[in-house]
């Protein structure tokens, strides 16, 4: 039997639809390009054309023959927009869901933005209330491994607190720290140690120191980090007296 | 534009079509469709669309999806109704065969109809060979001439044969749903199926029909 044999043997099953679905795919794939089975086919389909009225005919609902019959009067562009007006009310809510969501990411980052600037905006209010409310403003100019910078003090005598910045130093050799000083009577009181890796100004506030007697002035070194005791070992850098 | 309302519903007084002579009134019906006559499109749903739920039932089983099927067939047969006219085609087998194509391929699109025949194979839930004995009452239908003869012919056949027949043709399955259905090896089925069609060929071509 060789292939053709096989669509002539078949052709009264592919007509009545029981080849199974496979074989019904590759038998339409055959047709497409043979003639006479072409032919073939439409002489059974006509012998049996009349085939499925051996059904039973089946009562027709109330109102089914009217539904039919307006459905096919509908014209064409209006049962397009019908049938497409769930797809496009879905596709309508997709479309909102999304702007929605893109709205909300941009409100939500638009809100961090302003949050950052809040906070920002705060500490420099912050900062200007200590200069504004300093009794006293000291500064040294620090000339640093070709850097410029220098540390600046502004002391609040009512608060006896000092707000110190120190800028546009360079960040401290690996193994080392800047160490600020508080200057008094019985000699030199520990501060604050800093690196300086941030490339912002430092900036602290401090409280006069329980020892060493009244406060005459600051200044700040360069010291090892192990480094202790009361006497700097390290370079200075800055000194400065009330 | 606003659709038609249908005949019925509007209570146009339509000659009831069953008082004129079916060749006549036929005949006419068909002229009338190829000239889009919308009152003719009424009359064609009122008589075809009996028959054509039928097939589509008998082969879904679901009333719905059946009158989803014969509405679009019927649709499209009123979108192409000039084709009547150039390729002088019969209109009612056209109707039939685009309503039970269309049954078949949405009943094969069911993921879960091997289940369901399964399930029917163990419970008998699926209704049975869906040809049932000619009614008394139904004589007067217009195509029941048409349905006596069909039934007559495969009445003609061996029992095993006209099985095979209902189940493949009438309810939709394939070579092996029926074998499976039946348990019997595909090569029988395939071999009483052909026997069958190669009869019902010979006793049906020379059907005249219906002049639809």
């Amino acid at each position: 039997m060789t292939a053709h044999d096989w669509f002539i043997e078949h052709r009264t099953a592919y007509v009545t639809r029981t080849l199974e679905p496979e074989e019904e795919r590759s038998f339409a794939d055959h047709l497409r390009g043979c003639e006479e089975c072409r032919r073939e086919v439409a002489a059974v389909e006509h012998e049996l054309a009349w085939l499925p009225m051996g059904a039973a005919p089946a009562a027709i609902r109330p109102g089914l023959a009217r539904q039919i019959y307006e459905g096919a009067l509908e014209p064409r562009r209006a049962r397009v927009l019908r049938r497409a007006a769930p797809w496009a009310m879905a596709a309508s809510i997709l479309f909102a869901a999304a702007v929605w969501t893109a709205s909300h990411r941009r409100v939500e980052a638009l809100a961090a933005t302003l949050d950052v600037r809040d906070r920002r905006l705060a500490a420099l209010t912050d900062t200007l209330s200590v200069m504004r409310q300093a009794s006293r403003v000291l500064q040294a100019s620090i000339t640093m491994d070709g850097h410029q910078g220098g540390m600046m003090i502004f002391a609040d005598e009512r608060t006896h607190r000092w707000n110190v910045v120190v800028h546009g130093l360079p960040p401290a050799p690996k193994g080392e720290m800047y160490q600020f000083w508080f200057v008094s009577e019985d000699g030199m009181v520990r501060g604050v140690q800093m690196d300086l890796r941030n490339p912002h100004p430092a900036f602290f506030t401090v409280g006069m120191p329980s020892t060493g007697g009244k406060v005459m002035g600051a200044a700040l070194t360069m010291e090892t980090v192990s480094a202790t005791g009361a006497t700097p070992p390290g370079r200075m850098l800055a000194h400065l007296m009330l | 534009m606003t659709p038609a309302r249908h005949p019925a519903a509007r209570g146009a007084g339509l000659p009831r079509l069953r008082d004129r002579p079916a060749g006549e009134r036929d005949a006419a019906l068909r002229a009338r469709l190829i000239a889009r006559d919308e009152r003719a499109l009424a009359e064609l749903i009122e008589l075809a669309t009996p028959w054509l739920l039928g097939v589509a039932q008998g082969i879904l089983h679901d009333a719905d999806e059946a009158e989803e099927v014969v509405s679009d067939a019927l649709l499209t047969a009123w979108n192409r109704i000039e084709l009547l006219a150039e390729e002088d085609a019969m209109l009612m087998p056209w109707l039939l065969r685009i309503t039970r194509n269309r049954a078949i391929d949405n009943l094969r699109r069911r993921a879960s109809w091997r289940r369901r025949a399964t399930r029917a194979l163990t419970f008998g839930a699926l209704p049975g060979p869906s040809v049932p004995p000619v009614e008394p009452n139904e004589a007067g239908h217009p195509g029941w001439h048409v349905h006596e003869s069909v039934h007559g012919a495969l009445r003609t056949l061996p029992e095993e044969q006209r099985t095979a027949v209902e189940l493949a043709y009438f309810n939709g399955l394939t070579h092996s749903e029926v074998a499976e259905r039946l348990g019997i090896p595909i090569g029988t089925v395939k071999t009483r199926l052909r026997l069958a069609f190669d009869k019902l060929r010979g006793t049906l071509a020379p059907l005249k029909g219906w002049v639809l």
